[in-house]
């Protein structure tokens, strides 16, 4: 016994990650000698008094027991598992066969045990190949502010826990190694076993942990109980085994883990089990995927445009990144308007137009009066057929009427902005009002969260360049998700989407709103859209395909552009902002290369930048 | 508050100062109030609550407690701020909207985490309360302009008409601040 507690001891203050191997081979070898005596010693130095051979009985009964719980935990109902345990009655809770009992006769008698989920031990090797897939600083943060609520619950028992290493990690090549957290360890990779891990919510405080049956019976039966964190872990790494047997075809093993993914996120609180959720939900889309003839393939795709602006308009709301974008862009832009009298912009997203209040409010202030404003607004095609664009042409119109910006508007239609002309957007009116017609007439191109759409289509985006630097633009602003979500294999693609949504929603999440309002869940609803459709779609369908900063500069430096640095006032401007809002000291502003990023704790999530064409390439601009 | 007794000196009448006489005054002192001190005193009487109401005492209030800073110095006008300001609802409004929950919430944020000296750099950028009022403004314009669109686009009034939102755009300020 002692010399089980140091070596308990050692995995105490062990914080490597691998370094519980070693130990667990000789645990096992004591737990296999220890079998003799009837109560299990092992459990014993807990403070339970399991028989060795009732092991297997209870393996049986706690599994039963978590499948109740789970089911209803995955039905939302965290509390009641809570309620459950802590409204049980338990005599003599060091009887873990009782315990259960009680709890299984609180659930009325639980569902009959399903057939355990395959362990294909495919997924496994796989892995075990990437143990650098572990969650990012992001993450872990998003894995312990999900414990925080749980905490605060206190079970009716509460048990001092010595480390009690899983004996059966040896077996899958000593490489698994979970948190160095001394809590249970759960893993059960042995490939003889036709179970996998199984986990059910518990409190971190209070965990109680059974041998593989294996170790005593012929049973296949283990079951597990961990606390959350691990199966935060486990939960990241199912998803990317998932991700790895979606990638080699393995179908049928992808299914399995979608499913123990679900249970798993059912598990975890808050962002994580959101993201998790949005992920499996993309993940099960890509395997069930219908024939890819007609209809919808993958993702709810833009059934409704008003749906999409809707959600749009939510994210726009609950959190900084779509306003930081607008200031920002709209700062670059005024500084590059200084002077002149004739002002066009052209804006890719027009939506509601909420980015041009602001500039025109600046500009109607700034010293030497309002220039004549012009504005030409691209927008996809509407299904009902209303003009969206028409009205919001005509919302700005009165809005600059009342502060008397001299205001004209231009929208165009164009499903794709690779269908756009040169011609068209210059559009020269020869209409003009009276006196202004020898002005030049300077122009910017802001592009907030579309260039990446038309990489979907080869040929696309270099059109579209192409038509930028044909319109002879003063400023080109554009704002992209800071993610490599279009890289080379589908494995790559989905950990760096895993990281990156899962920063996205604990910035939602720690925003400081009364959890789960509205706006909330309306923007994680959005956020989910792109995660399914980087999840599951592919080809011409794939339209997220986010590229980070730095591939956005080889592109435009190659296609003809320079890099115009944006100043310090769009910096602070930015950093005013993000004082405002609730939550704001875990979004950080940060300049990189002369373009700004905002971010979540270390992480940038979006990014903004302002080019201009090349001076080498470039016509004298002031003539037309 | 009360209004202030003089006396002159050695003469048995006394000169009965009421400051409700002077409103001009009234409206200089009240211009040096904060947003909230400045709503208590409109509660006063209804004279005071006339005062209180004139813009040009919330735009005091507004420009002492926002300002443009220096990288802006050669920035707008008074004049030409104010006419903007008034079309987009006047100073009163920008205080309720912007402004005032704008500094309650650097106060708070600010105050427990940010050392004092620092907490200056955090003042309230004039532009950005005003950027961010014109997006309100804007937003408010949607509700009900579809009543004003010609008879052109009757399709679209009609889809405008239905789709009446709330202008929320500013909400992110009044939300309660986490102090966790």
């Amino acid at each position: 016994m002692k010399l089980q507690r140091e070596r308990q001891g050692n995995l105490h203050g062990g914080r490597g990650w691998y370094g519980a191997a070693p130990e667990m081979e000789s645990e096992k070898k004591k737990a296999a000698m220890a079998e003799d005596s009837d109560v299990d010693e092992l459990l014993a130095a807990l403070g339970y008094k399991v028989r060795s051979s009732n092991m297997a009985d209870i393996a049986q009964k706690l599994e039963q027991a978590e499948m109740a719980m789970g089911s209803s935990a995955v039905a939302n109902d965290d509390a009641l598992f809570f309620q459950l345990a802590a409204d049980t009655v338990h005599y003599n809770p060091s009887d873990i066969s009782t315990w259960v009992d009680n709890i299984l006769s609180e659930l009325n008698g639980p569902p009959p045990v399903s057939s355990p989920p395959l362990n294909a031990p495919a997924p496994l090797e796989q892995q075990k190949r990437h143990p650098e897939a572990l969650p990012s600083d992001a993450e872990q943060s998003s894995i312990t502010t999900v414990e925080l609520p749980l905490s605060t619950r206190r079970p009716a028992q509460v048990y001092d826990l010595e480390p009690l290493p899983a004996v059966n990690v040896t077996r899958a090549r000593g490489r698994f190694a979970y948190s160095s957290d001394p809590q249970m360890d759960v893993v059960d990779p042995s490939p003889r076993d036709s179970k996998r891990i199984k986990f059910c919510s518990s409190p971190p405080s209070s965990s109680s942990s059974t041998n593989d049956a294996a170790t005593s019976t012929a049973s296949n039966l283990p079951a597990v109980v961990v606390d959350t964190q691990e199966a935060g872990i486990c939960l990241v790494h199912a998803l990317l085994a998932c991700a790895e047997a979606v990638e080699q075809g393995n179908l049928q093993a992808a299914d399995t883990l979608v499913k123990q993914i679900t249970v798993l996120a059912a598990s975890q609180g808050g962002a994580m089990r959101k993201v998790a959720a949005y992920f499996a939900e993309a993940l099960a889309r890509r395997i069930y995927r219908p024939p890819p003839l007609g209809g919808a393939v993958g993702c709810p795709s833009f059934d409704s445009v008003a749906f999409d602006d809707m959600l749009h308009a939510h994210f726009y709301e609950s959190c900084p990144y779509l306003k930081f974008a607008h200031f920002t862009a709209n700062q670059v832009i005024l500084e590059a308007f200084a002077g002149f009298r004739r002002v066009h912009v052209i804006d890719f997203g027009m939506r509601q137009g909420l980015q041009w209040p602001a500039l025109l409010q600046a500009l109607a202030l700034r010293p030497g009066g309002p220039p004549s404003f012009r504005l030409t607004g691209i927008g996809p095609p509407q299904p009902d057929n209303s003009d969206a664009l028409q009205e919001v042409g005509w919302k700005l119109a009165q809005f600059a009427e009342t502060i008397r910006v001299d205001f004209r508007y231009r929208g165009f239609v164009a499903s794709s902005l690779a269908d756009l002309e040169p011609s068209m957007l210059l559009g020269k009116n020869s209409d003009d009002c009276g006196g202004a017609e020898n002005e030049p007439e300077v122009v910017a191109v802001n592009s907030v969260l579309e260039l990446h759409r038309l990489l979907a289509r080869p040929g696309a985006l270099e059109k579209v360049l192409g038509t930028i630097r044909a319109v002879r633009p003063r400023i080109v602003t554009v704002v992209e998700q800071e993610a490599n979500h279009n890289g080379g294999t589908f494995r790559e693609r989905f950990t760096e989407a895993l990281r990156y949504y899962s920063t996205m929603f604990d910035s939602l999440e720690g925003g400081g709103k009364s959890g789960g309002g509205r706006d909330q869940v309306m923007s994680e609803l959005y956020l989910g859209r792109q995660i399914c459709n980087v999840v599951a779609c592919e080809g011409a369908e794939r339209r997220e395909r986010h590229e980070a900063v730095e591939q956005w500069r080889e592109r435009l430096t190659g296609a003809g552009f320079e890099s115009v640095p944006i100043g310090s006032n769009a910096f602070k401007q930015a950093s005013m902002l993000l004082a405002l809002f609730a939550g704001g000291d875990g979004y950080r502003v940060e300049e990189k290369d002369g373009s700004l990023t905002l971010g979540w704790h270390t992480r940038p999530l979006i990014a903004a930048s302002a080019w201009r064409v090349a001076a080498a390439a470039a016509d004298p601009r002031s003539s037309r | 508050m009360l209004p202030e007794e003089e006396e002159e000196e050695g003469n048995g009448k006394t000169r009965f100062f009421s400051i409700n006489d002077n409103v001009d005054l009234l409206a200089e002192i009240l211009g040096r109030l904060d947003g909230r001190s400045l709503a208590v005193a409109a509660c006063v009487c209804s004279l005071w609550s006339a005062v209180s109401r004139r813009e040009s005492v919330w735009e005091a209030v507004c420009l002492r407690h926002a300002s443009y800073g220096n990288g802006a110095a050669a920035a707008a006008t008074v004049t030409s701020t104010r006419s903007v300001v008034a079309a987009l609802g006047g100073y009163r409004r920008l205080y309720r909207l912007c402004i005032g929950p704008a500094l309650d919430r650097l106060a708070a944020g600010g105050g427990g985490r940010v050392p004092p000296e620092a907490s200056s750099a955090r003042h309230l950028s004039l532009s950005l309360s005003l950027s961010l009022f014109s997006i309100d403004c804007y937003e408010r314009l949607g509700v009900g302009v579809g009543v004003g669109v010609g008879v052109g686009v009757g399709a679209a009034a009609a889809a405008a008409g239905g789709r009446q939102q709330k202008p929320a755009s500013l909400l992110f300020l009044s939300k309660p601040v986490d102090v966790s």
